[in-house]
């Protein structure tokens, strides 16, 4: 930040929004919100995740940015716009405040934001299916090794199988479960295979919890 | 079947269809096995093993001796 801006902005025409000690994504919504109002903005975070998602609004919205780190673990960012910020982010596909602009998820900050799996096939991917049923063989093996585990992981449709007593990743399910995941399996699926009775993993469940658990993930995979 | 904390070794196989037939002959002769992914700290261009028991290695690659070839067979630490 150059010596002219820092003038600005200590004689008080910038509006400071204190965004320390809010959770992502708040910092950069209330960044979005007092830009639209103000022209030039001051924002103070405390964390690093928040810094890179002003970054990218910023980007997005053609603003200037100055970041500087400042004693006492925050950073206080100025964004200066030029032109109105409505125009900008209203010509690209995204509803609400900027939902690209987040990635509360990806910048190392991984908790709290619960991972679900969507096992929705026997097989992984379209094409050849003993090759997909490979893979999703090898997939459920692997999540085993992913840190954090998911927190669900709920078989659907022809994913059911991968839950019966005679599948060969009945045990990774198993072990997933015992460490901790839910495993959800879909009754109705179940049932329309006749193998109700042969699911040996998780328990089964209803459309209610399955959309519950997807609506309510932090982020969903689905092989 | 919940495995026992035990030695594992994998096989090595020079594609994934060696892979899948030396499953089916495990599979036919009824040995305890599982497909998985080759670890990461071994190479192989093909990118699934087979993983059974120490015990079982000799019974296994009697089995597959003259049916299907295999590249290498490596110990496997388990992670519990």
């Amino acid at each position: 930040m150059d010596e002219e801006k820092r003038q600005e902005v200590e004689s008080g025409k910038t509006t400071t929004v204190d965004a320390r000690g809010r959770a992502c994504p708040q910092p950069v919504i209330m960044a979005k919100q007092a830009l639209e109002e103000n022209e030039r903005i001051k924002v103070l975070v405390d964390n690093a995740p928040a810094v890179e998602n002003i970054r990218r609004l910023a980007v997005k919205t053609a603003c200037g940015f100055a970041v500087e780190e400042k004693e006492g673990g925050f950073w206080e960012i100025v964004l200066t716009r030029t032109g109105p910020i409505e125009a900008r982010s209203g010509d690209s596909a995204s509803a609400g405040p900027g939902n690209e602009l987040l990635s509360c998820a990806a910048d190392g900050d991984q908790r709290n934001v619960a991972l679900v799996v969507a096992l929705s096939d026997d097989h992984m991917g379209r094409g050849d299916d003993t090759l997909g049923n490979i893979l999703i063989r090898s997939f459920v093996h692997t999540l085993l090794e992913l840190k954090p585990r998911p927190a669900t992981v709920i078989c659907y449709n022809a994913g059911v199988k991968l839950a019966l007593k005679d599948s060969p990743a009945l045990d990774d399910l198993q072990a997933l479960e015992k460490s901790g995941t839910e495993i959800l399996v879909c009754g109705t699926c179940a049932n329309y295979f006749g193998v109700t009775d042969q699911v040996a993993v998780g328990h089964i469940s209803n459309m209610y919890d399955i959309v519950e658990t997807l609506a309510g993930a932090g982020r969903v995979v689905r092989p | 079947m919940a495995q026992e904390r035990s030695d594992f070794v994998v096989f090595l196989f020079p594609s994934v269809s060696h892979a899948l037939t030396a499953e089916k002959l495990l599979k036919a002769a009824g040995i305890t096995h599982k497909l998985i992914p080759v670890p990461r700290h071994i190479s192989s261009d093909c990118g699934v093993c087979l993983r059974i028991t120490e015990e079982q290695r000799p019974t296994v690659a009697e089995l597959l001796r003259g049916r299907v070839t295999w590249e290498g067979e490596a110990p496997l630490e388990v992670q519990v």
